[in-house]
C-alpha cells in the first residue's frame, strides 16, 4: 500500500472511530453536567472543600471561583517547581529556575502547556505527577466546565444562575477524565510507554558506549495530557519520543484520546439545549474544518516542497521512521487545531506550508475542534458572530437558539475575538522590533520570523506546540509568552461567561420560519466561512512575510 | 367595536406599489445639492461618532502631512482618494437626510402663525384671541368652517368636515366629531364645514406636525438597538485591522533587514512600509463601505415609511418591525373592505323581495359610496334591474346628521339607513315599523352582516343585508407571512361563528371572535410571553393601552388623540393594510445592513490581493504569485484598491437608500439569496473592479 | 469589609480543591497505575529492557548510535539514522535539529569562530558519506560534488557559491552569464539573492530517513530501504551470507499496525543483536 493511501485511510479509520464513541461518550457526559445526584466520592470531596454543591453560581460566583481556583494552582504548581528538590522523588533535579518555574506554571494551569523547559532534565517525577499532571485534569475539567456554563446560558431563561462552578469542576475531574485516562494509560503501557518511578540509569550499549535509559510515570500523565488536550511532553520530544509514544498504533491511540471529548462535546451541548441537531451543526463545522486542516497539512508535506525536503526527497527531518510523513502530518494538524501541543514531530522543519497549516490551525482560534471545553466555547462564539450578520440578512434581530444577539452579546463576541489575535500579533510585533529578542530564532529570514509568530499564536490560544527552534528560556520570553497564555486563557473565559450570564437572564425567542436555521448545512457553511475569512483576514499581513513568503521562493 | 359602517367615511386604499416595497429613486441632483451638507460633516467632532470614518479621516490627515513633506503624484493622489473616500460617507448621510428635508419644508408649510379663540371652559360662549403658540394643553378653542385648527386637540363638541391634506396629502375630507374614536385633530388642518370646539392636548412646540419634522429631518435620530450592536462589531473589525497593520511594520522592517540587497521602494523602506501605503492599506480593510452607509441605510428606512405615510416616532419600533411574529389585524378595514357590499334584501312580511330590491336600487342611484353601488350591482343581478335615469328625482344626501341617504321622487320618498335612524323617520312620517324589522336587524348584525333599513313613507319594506367582503390577494399575502414565520390574527367584534367564516375565508391563522380591549390586551401579553413580538393597528381610545403594550402599533391618523399618543406609528392613510408593508420595510432595513456588512468584509479578500504583493513583492518575489490581478505596478495596485474602496461607497448609495430587494420567503431561502449575491458577489466585485481600475489609471505619471 | 470573608472564603475552598485534587489525581492516580501496569506489563512499563548475556544493553524502544569513540560507524553493525539529541541518541537530551526546509546557508568557519552547517549542507555531507560507505553515489539533489548545499548568492555582478569555502572549486563555472566564485569565510553575503541549484541528480539513492535527523533524537527504527542499501556491507564485514542478512532484516521489521498505521521500520537494536546472535 502506498504511504498516501495508509495515510487516507488513517485518517478515515479515526473518523470512524470518532463517529461511533461521539455519542454515548456526549451522552454521558450529558448526564454528569445535568444530574442533581452526587457519587459518594463527590460528596466526600465536596465536604473537604466546604462548599455546598446544590447551590447555583451566577456567572459572577462561577467567574471568581475560576479565578480563585486558577490562582492557587498557580502558586501550587510554581511552590512545587522551585522546593521539588527538597520534595521525594526528585531524581536529582536541581530547583527550577524562577522565570521557567513561573512561566511554566501558567502554561500548565491555563492549558497551554508551553514548555520553555526540557522534562528530562529538569522536573523531577513528583513535579511531574504532583504538579504537571494534577494542571493536566483540573485545567481541562475548567475548560469544559466554562463551556458548560456557557450552553446552560444558552438552555436557560430569566435566570442568573449557571451552574456551580466546584461541582462542573470536580465532577469533569472525576466522572470524565479520570476513568478515561487510566483506561488510556493502561493501554500506552501495554505497548511500551514507561510507567515507574526509576531515576535514570546508565547502561552500556552495544557499541561500547553508555546510554542513559530514563523512568518516570509516563504513561499516566501521557493519557491525560492527550485526553485532556493539554500536550506537555513527559520528555523534550514528547510524543516523537518513543517512551511517549511508542508504536504507530499508539499514536493514534494518542491521536483518538486527543479528539474524544472535543469531538463529543457538541454533542453534549446539543443535549443540554434540547435540540441534538444544533449538536451536530457545531459538529459539522467543527469537523469539515479540521478534516480541510489534516488534509492540507498532509498534502504539504506529502508534496516536499522547499529545497531541504527535495534534497532529501521526503519532509523526513524531524520525524519518526515507526510514523512516516503522513502520520506525523496527521498528528501536527490535529494537535494544532485541539490546543494540544503535544508533537510526535517537528514542526520547526515541516515544508513551509506544512508549518503554515500548523500555525493556521491555530489561528482558527483553537475551535475546530479546539481543546476540551475552550472549542465548543470559542466555537459558539463564533457561531454568534455569524449569526449576527446572518441573522441581519435575514431580516429579523439576529437571534441564535432562541436568544437574541443584541448590543452586549456582540460587544462581549467581539471582545473574545478581539483578544487573541492582538495577544498574538502584539506580541510578535514587539519580539521582532527587538534585536536582542530576535537573537533567539534559530533559523534566519523568513523562517525566523515565522518561530516567533508560531511562538506568540501558540502561547495565546493556549496551544503549547512550539516551533521549536526558538530559544525562549529567557526572562524576556518566559515573561511575555506566559503573560500570552494567562490574557488569552482568562479574558476569553471571562467573556465567555459574561455572555453566558447575559444570554440566562433572556426570555426565549419561539422559532419560526422566519428564523434563520442555524441547524442546517447554509449555517454549518457561513460559520466555516467566517471563521476562515476573519482568520485571513487578521493573519495574512504576519502569513505573508513568514511562512508564504518562505512557500513561495 | 362599531359597526355603523354608514357613520365610516368611505375609505380609498392608498394604491399598491406593486404590492412590494419599493423605495424612491435617487436623482443625481440630490448628490450636488447635498455636497455642502458632506463637506460640513467633515468635522471630526461630529465624525467620531462613527469610529470607521472617524479613522479614515485621522488616515487622510496624516497621509496629508507626509504627502506634504514629500510631495509625489503617488502621494497626492492617494491623499485625493483618501479625502474622497469620507467625503462620500457623509455624502450618503446627507443625501438620506437630505430627502427627509424637502418633505420637513412641505410640513413646515402647513405650520403657519395661526391664532386661536380660546375659551375660558368648554362651556363658554366667547372667548380671547391668542396666538397658536400660548396653548396650552387642556386649553379649550373653537374653530369655524375656514378657520385653520391652531394645535393638536380632541373635538369635545360638534361634527365638522376637515381637510387634513396638509398632513396626509390626501385631499378628501374627513369627518371630526365629539366623541368616539373620530375626535381628534391636527394642529394645521382645516376647518371645512361647521363649528367644533376642540381641547388641545399638545404641549406648545410638540405638536404633531413639529414632531413630525423632526422625525423626517432626522434630528433626533437615535441609533437603534441592532445599528448599536453592528456599531459595536464593525468597530471591533476596526480595531483587529488596525492591530494587524500596525503590526505589521516591524515584521515588514525585520523583512528588509534580512533582504538587504534589495533597494528601497516606494511601499517598503528600511523604515517598513511607507506611511501612505500603510494608510492605504488600513482604509482599505478596515469596513468602510458598511461603516460609510449604516446611518443612511437607518434614515432611509424611515424615509421609506414616510413615503409611505407612515411616521415612526422610532426607529426601534421600525426594527421591531422587521422582529414582528404575530400580527393582529383588524377585520373590518384591514381583512375585508370596510365598505361591506349588499349580499340579500329581506323583505318584511307582505313586501315582495322585488319591491324592496326595486325602492333599495332607487335609493342607491345616486348614491356614490360602494356600498351604495353594491346595491345597485346586486339588484342588477340578483333581480334584473337595469339602472336608469331618473328625471325630477331629488336626491337626499348622506349626512352625518341624518345617518340616512334617499331619494325623493315625485310622491315617492325613500330612505335607507342605519336602522335607528330609518325607523326615527318612518316614525317620524307616522308609520309603525313592526317587531319583525328589529328581529331581521339583530339576525343580520348577529351574523357579522350590517342591515340598512330601507322605508318608503312610513312603511319599512325590509332590510338590505349587506355582507364583509374579504379583501382581494390577502390570501397569498397570509401565505407569505406565514412563510416569514409571521402568525397573523384576525381580530373582530363579530360573533365566533362569522369571524371563524372570514377567518377561513381569508386565510389568517386565527382570529379573536367578540374582542373586547381587555381581550385584545390579553392576547397581546399572552403572545409576549412566549417571547413573540406583536403588531398591531388601531384607531380607538379603548385601543390606547393595546397599542401601547404591543411592539409595534400603528395608531390611525383618524384615531383619538390618546391612539396616536399610544402607539410608535401613525398610518397618515389610516389604512390597516399597511401593517403588512411596515413589517416588510423592517425587514428590510435589517437585511440591507446585514448584506452590506457582508459585501464589505467580503470586499477586503481581493484588497489584501492588491495590497500585500504590492507591498512585499520587491523582499520576496514569490510574493508576486499573489498578484492575481496581475496589476501592473504596486502604486498602480495601491492606487487602484483605495479608488475602488471609495468609489464603490457611491456606487451603493441607492442600493443603501433603496434598500436591498425583499422578497417574502423563508429565513433560509432569503440567506442563501443574499449570501450570494453580497456575500459571494462581494469577493468577485472588487477583483473586476480593481483591476479595471488598474487598466485605467497605469498610464498616469509616477504608477510604475 | 463584607467582600473580605467572600474573597477569602472562595481563596480556602480554592486552596482546599488544589490540595484534594493534587492528592487524587497527582499521587492515587499515578500509583496505581503503576501497580496495575506493573503487575501486567512488568517489561513494557520499566522500558523493554534488552538484554545480553544478561546485561542490560539499551531499550528496544530507545535508538543507539553504533558508531566508535571517534563518531566512525562501525562497519558490522546496522547504522542507525542521524540524530540530534545530545551528543547522538542521549535520552536525557532528546530532540530535533529544528531547522527549517529552506535553511540552505551556512556560516562558515573563520577567525577562529566555528561557523554553522545549515540543514541543506547537513542532508549533502550525510549521503556523501553513506554513499561512500555503502559504496552507492551520495549524490542529491541541491548538493554540491563535495557533499555541501548547492546554494548561489547572486548580485549583479557576480555570484558566489556561498557554502563551498575557497579555494573550492564552485559546482558551476557560471549563472546566467554570471561568474561564479567560492566563499571568502567570513565574508558578508547577505545582500545576495539566495538561489538554491537543484543541478542534474537523479533520484538519490541513499533513503530519506538515512539523511535526517528524527524528532526524538531516540528514533529506534530506520526503513526497510536504509536496511537494504547496508545489508551488504554488513554481510560482507562480518562474512555472512547476503541473504541470511536479509531475511534477519525481514524478521525484524515492524509492518504497518493493522496494515495502515505508520510506515514498516526495522529496529536497528534487535537486528544488530540478533546478528551478534548468529
Amino acid at each position: 500500500m502506498s504511504t498516501t493511501a495508509a495515510g487516507m485511510i488513517f485518517i478515515v479509520s479515526l473518523v470512524l472511530a470518532l463517529a461511533l464513541v461521539h455519542k454515548p461518550l456526549g451522552d454521558y457526559m450529558h448526564r454528569v453536567y445535568t444530574t442533581p445526584r452526587h457519587t459518594a466520592v463527590e460528596r466526600w470531596i465536596y465536604r473537604l472543600l466546604g462548599i455546598r454543591p446544590d447551590t447555583e453560581q451566577s456567572w459572577g460566583v462561577y467567574a471568581r471561583g475560576l479565578l480563585a481556583f486558577s490562582l492557587v494552582s498557580v502558586l501550587a504548581v510554581y511552590g512545587i517547581q522551585r522546593l521539588q528538590d527538597k520534595l521525594p522523588l526528585s531524581v536529582g533535579m536541581a530547583p527550577v529556575t524562577d522565570h521557567i518555574a513561573w512561566n511554566t506554571a501558567i502554561s500548565f494551569v491555563t492549558n497551554t502547556n508551553w514548555q520553555s523547559y526540557s522534562g528530562e532534565s529538569t522536573m523531577g517525577h513528583l513535579t511531574q505527577m504532583g504538579a504537571l499532571a494534577v494542571q493536566n485534569f483540573v485545567s481541562a475539567a475548567v475548560g469544559m466546565a466554562v463551556a458548560v456554563a456557557l450552553v446552560r446560558g444558552f438552555a436557560r431563561s430569566r435566570t442568573e444562575h449557571l451552574g456551580n462552578f466546584w461541582v462542573d469542576l470536580v465532577r469533569g475531574c472525576v466522572r470524565i477524565l479520570l476513568p478515561i485516562a487510566f483506561v488510556g494509560a493502561v493501554v500506552l503501557v501495554a505497548a511500551g510507554v514507561i510507567q515507574n518511578f526509576a531515576a535514570p540509569h546508565d547502561i552500556a550499549t552495544l557499541a561500547g558506549g553508555h546510554q542513559a535509559i530514563t523512568g518516570g510515570p509516563v504513561a499516566s500523565q501521557e493519557a491525560i495530557k492527550e485526553l485532556g488536550t493539554n500536550g506537555g511532553g513527559f520528555y523534550n520530544a514528547n510524543s516523537a519520543h518513543p517512551f511517549e509514544n511508542a508504536t504507530s498504533w499508539t499514536n493514534w491511540v494518542e491521536l483518538f484520546l486527543i479528539l474524544l471529548i472535543p469531538f463529543a462535546l457538541p454533542r453534549t451541548f446539543g443535549r443540554m439545549v434540547g435540540q441534538v441537531r444544533q449538536g451536530y451543526a457545531i459538529l459539522a463545522v467543527m469537523g469539515v474544518l479540521a478534516l480541510a486542516g489534516v488534509l492540507l497539512t498532509n498534502a504539504f508535506e506529502l508534496s516536499a516542497h522547499a529545497t531541504v525536503p527535495q534534497a532529501v526527497g521526503a519532509a523526513m527531518e524531524g520525524k519518526e521512521v515507526r510514523f512516516g510523513v503522513s502520520n506525523s502530518a496527521t498528528f501536527g494538524a490535529v494537535t494544532t487545531l485541539t490546543s494540544t501541543g503535544a508533537v510526535n514531530s517537528f514542526h520547526d522543519s515541516y515544508t513551509p506550508f506544512g508549518g503554515m497549516m500548523t500555525m493556521v490551525d491555530m489561528m482558527l482560534g483553537e475551535v475546530a475542534p479546539g481543546g476540551v471545553g475552550a472549542g465548543l466555547y470559542g466555537m459558539l462564539v463564533l457561531a454568534v458572530i455569524t449569526v449576527f450578520v446572518a441573522g441581519l440578512m435575514v431580516g429579523r434581530t439576529p437571534e441564535y437558539l432562541g436568544k437574541k444577539i443584541g448590543a452586549r452579546e456582540i460587544k462581549l463576541a467581539s471582545m473574545y475575538f478581539l483578544v487573541t489575535p492582538a495577544l498574538v500579533l502584539i506580541g510578535t510585533a514587539a519580539a521582532m522590533a527587538s534585536s536582542v529578542q530576535r537573537a533567539s530564532m534559530l533559523n534566519s529570514g523568513p523562517h525566523g520570523l515565522s518561530e516567533v509568530l508560531y511562538a506568540f499564536t501558540s502561547a495565546s490560544n493556549n496551544n503549547g506546540s512550539a516551533f521549536a527552534g526558538l530559544t525562549v528560556n529567557t526572562p524576556w520570553w518566559d515573561v511575555a509568552l506566559g503573560l500570552c497564555m494567562a490574557f488569552g486563557r482568562f479574558l476569553p473565559i471571562i467573556l465567555v461567561l459574561a455572555l453566558a450570564g447575559s444570554l440566562a437572564r433572556q426570555s426565549p425567542v419561539p422559532a419560526s420560519a422566519g428564523t434563520l436555521p442555524t441547524h442546517r448545512p447554509q449555517f454549518v457553511g457561513m460559520v466555516v466561512g467566517v471563521t476562515i475569512v476573519l482568520v485571513a483576514l487578521t493573519y495574512l499581513p504576519a502569513l505573508a512575510l513568514g511562512p508564504i513568503a518562505e512557500g513561495l521562493s | 367595536m362599531s359597526t355603523q359602517v354608514l357613520e365610516t367615511p368611505s375609505q380609498v386604499p392608498a394604491p399598491k406599489k406593486n404590492g412590494r416595497v419599493g423605495g424612491g429613486l435617487l436623482d443625481p441632483r440630490q448628490l450636488i445639492r447635498s455636497l455642502p451638507d458632506a463637506l460640513r460633516k467633515l468635522n471630526p467632532v461630529t465624525l467620531w461618532r462613527n469610529p470607521v470614518m472617524f479613522v479614515v479621516e485621522v488616515g487622510a490627515v496624516f497621509t496629508t502631512v507626509l504627502a506634504v513633506a514629500d510631495p509625489s503624484f503617488f502621494a497626492w493622489a492617494i491623499v485625493v482618494w483618501l479625502w474622497l473616500t469620507v467625503i462620500f460617507a457623509n455624502l450618503a448621510e446627507a443625501v438620506a437626510e437630505g430627502r427627509g428635508k424637502a418633505q420637513a419644508a412641505t410640513l413646515r408649510a402647513a405650520k403657519r402663525d395661526t391664532t386661536a379663540r380660546r375659551l375660558r371652559s368648554s362651556d363658554a360662549v366667547d372667548g380671547d384671541v391668542v396666538g397658536a403658540a400660548e396653548l396650552r394643553p387642556g386649553d379649550f378653542v373653537v374653530v369655524e368652517a375656514g378657520e385653520v385648527v391652531p394645535g393638536d386637540g380632541d373635538v369635545v363638541e360638534g361634527i365638522a368636515s376637515v381637510d387634513e391634506s396638509a398632513i396626509t396629502g390626501e385631499s378628501a375630507p374627513v369627518i371630526r366629531e365629539s366623541g368616539g374614536d373620530r375626535s381628534a385633530v391636527t394642529g394645521g388642518t382645516k376647518v371645512l364645514s361647521d363649528k367644533i370646539i376642540v381641547r388641545i392636548t399638545q404641549k406648545p412646540g410638540e405638536s404633531f406636525i413639529d414632531r413630525m419634522i423632526a422625525l423626517v429631518e432626522g434630528a433626533d435620530r437615535q441609533r437603534t438597538p441592532n445599528e448599536i450592536a453592528l456599531n459595536i462589531l464593525l468597530a471591533a473589525l476596526t480595531i483587529v485591522f488596525l492591530v494587524a497593520t500596525a503590526t505589521m511594520q516591524p515584521l515588514a522592517i525585520y523583512s528588509k533587514l534580512v533582504n538587504p540587497g534589495v533597494p528601497d521602494s516606494v511601499a517598503l523602506t528600511s523604515d517598513g512600509v511607507t506611511g501612505i501605503v500603510l494608510v492605504s492599506l488600513i482604509v482599505c480593510l478596515i469596513p468602510t463601505t458598511i461603516g460609510a452607509l449604516l446611518s443612511a441605510i437607518g434614515i432611509a428606512g424611515m424615509d421609506r415609511l414616510v413615503q409611505r405615510n407612515v411616521l415612526a416616532m422610532s426607529g426601534r419600533a421600525v426594527e421591531a418591525a422587521g422582529d414582528v411574529s404575530t400580527l393582529l389585524l383588524d377585520k373590518t378595514g384591514t381583512i375585508t373592505l370596510g365598505n361591506r357590499q349588499a349580499g340579500e334584501f329581506v323583505p318584511v312580511a307582505g313586501v315582495s323581495e322585488a319591491e324592496l330590491a326595486e325602492a333599495a336600487q332607487l335609493s342607491s342611484l345616486a348614491d356614490e359610496t360602494p356600498e351604495g353601488r353594491s346595491i345597485v350591482v346586486f339588484a342588477k343581478e340578483r333581480h334584473g334591474l337595469r339602472e336608469r335615469e331618473l328625471h325630477g328625482a331629488e336626491w337626499v344626501h348622506f349626512t352625518a346628521q341624518t345617518r340616512m341617504s334617499g331619494v325623493n321622487l315625485g310622491e315617492r320618498q325613500i330612505r335607507k339607513g342605519a336602522a335607528s335612524a330609518v325607523l326615527r323617520w318612518v316614525r317620524d312620517q307616522g308609520g309603525h315599523p313592526t317587531d319583525e324589522v328589529g328581529r331581521i336587524v339583530d339576525g343580520i348584525s348577529a351574523s357579522g352582516g350590517t342591515p340598512l333599513v330601507v322605508a318608503e313613507r312610513g312603511r319599512v319594506l325590509g332590510v338590505i343585508h349587506l355582507k364583509d367582503v374579504v379583501k382581494q390577494g390577502l390570501r397569498e399575502r397570509f401565505d407569505e407571512m406565514r412563510r416569514m414565520g409571521i402568525r397573523t390574527v384576525m381580530i373582530t367584534g363579530d360573533n365566533p361563528l362569522t369571524a371563524r367564516a372570514i377567518a377561513e375565508e381569508a386565510g389568517v391563522d386565527d382570529f379573536l371572535a367578540e374582542a373586547t380591549p381587555e381581550d385584545k390586551l390579553a392576547l397581546i401579553k399572552q403572545e409576549q410571553e412566549g417571547g413573540r413580538l406583536v403588531a398591531m393597528t388601531g384607531d380607538g381610545t379603548n385601543d390606547a393601552p393595546a397599542l401601547a403594550q404591543a411592539d409595534v402599533g400603528v395608531a390611525m391618523n383618524t384615531g383619538t388623540s390618546a391612539a396616536k399618543e399610544a402607539g410608535n406609528m401613525v398610518d397618515l392613510d389610516s389604512n390597516p393594510t399597511k401593517l403588512i408593508e411596515i413589517v416588510e420595510i423592517g425587514k428590510q432595513l435589517l437585511i440591507t445592513r446585514g448584506a452590506l456588512t457582508t459585501f464589505s468584509i467580503a470586499n477586503d479578500v481581493a484588497k489584501y490581493f492588491a495590497i500585500i504583493p504590492a507591498m512585499f513583492a520587491a523582499v520576496y518575489p514569490g510574493l508576486d504569485a499573489l498578484n492575481v490581478m496581475r496589476l501592473s505596478s504596486p502604486q498602480s495596485a495601491v492606487m487602484s484598491a483605495v479608488i475602488f474602496n471609495a468609489i464603490v461607497i457611491v456606487v451603493l448609495i441607492p442600493l443603501a437608500l433603496r434598500g436591498v430587494r425583499y422578497r417574502p420567503s423563508s429565513a433560509s431561502k432569503l440567506l442563501s439569496r443574499n449570501l450570494y449575491v453580497y456575500g459571494l458577489g462581494g469577493i468577485i466585485a472588487p477583483f473586476v473592479g480593481i483591476k479595471l481600475i488598474d487598466l485605467l489609471i497605469h498610464l498616469l505619471p509616477g504608477m510604475s | 469589609m463584607k467582600r473580605l470573608p467572600s474573597l477569602l472564603r472562595r481563596h480556602l475552598a480554592a486552596l482546599r480543591a488544589v490540595a484534594v485534587l493534587t492528592v487524587l489525581l497527582g499521587l492515587v492516580y499515578p500509583v496505581v497505575t503503576t501497580g496495575v501496569a506493573q503487575a501486567l506489563f512488568n517489561g513494557h512499563a520499566n522500558g523493554s529492557i534488552v538484554d545480553r548475556d544478561d546485561r542490560p544493553v539499551g531499550s528496544a524502544l530507545i535508538g543507539q548510535s553504533f558508531t566508535d569513540a571517534d563518531g566512525n560507524p562501525i562497519r558490522k553493525y546496522f547504522q542507525s539514522r542521524p540524530s540530534a539529541a545530545g551528543d547522538g541518541y542521549d535520552p536525557t537530551s532528546t530532540g530535533a535539529s529544528n531547522l527549517g526546509p529552506d535553511d540552505v546557508v551556512d556560516t562558515l568557519p573563520a577567525h577562529g569562530e566555528e561557523g554553522r552547517q545549515s540543514l541543506l549542507t547537513r542532508v549533502c555531507a550525510r549521503s556523501k558519506a553513506i554513499g561512500e560507505l555503502e559504496g552507492v553515489s551520495g549524490a542529491r539533489p541541491y548538493c554540491t560534488p563535495d557533499g555541501v548545499g548547492a546554494v548561489l548568492k547572486v548580485f549583479p555582478g557576480h555570484a558566489v557559491s556561498v557554502n563551498q569555502a575557497c579555494p573550492a572549486k564552485p559546482f558551476v563555472t557560471a549563472y546566467k552569464g554570471l561568474e561564479v566564485e567560492c566563499a571568502v569565510p567570513g565574508e558578508d553575503y547577505a545582500a545576495g539573492r539566495t538561489v538554491p541549484i537543484r543541478g542534474d541528480a537523479g533520484p538519490p539513492q541513499v533513503p530519506a530517513d538515512a539523511v535526517t535527523a528524527s524528532g526524538s533524537g531516540l528514533d529506534p527504527d530506520i526503513s526497510v530501504a536504509y536496511a537494504d542499501l547496508q545489508a551488504p556491507r554488513v554481510a560482507r564485514e562480518r562474512g555472512m551470507p547476503l541473504d541470511q542478512v536479509r531475511d534477519l532484516i525481514r524478521s525484524h521489521t515492524t509492518g504497518r499496525a493493522l496494515g495502515f498505521m505508520g510506515e514498516p521500520a526495522v529496529n536497528v537494536l534487535e537486528l544488530n543483536l540478533a546478528l551478534d546472535g548468529k
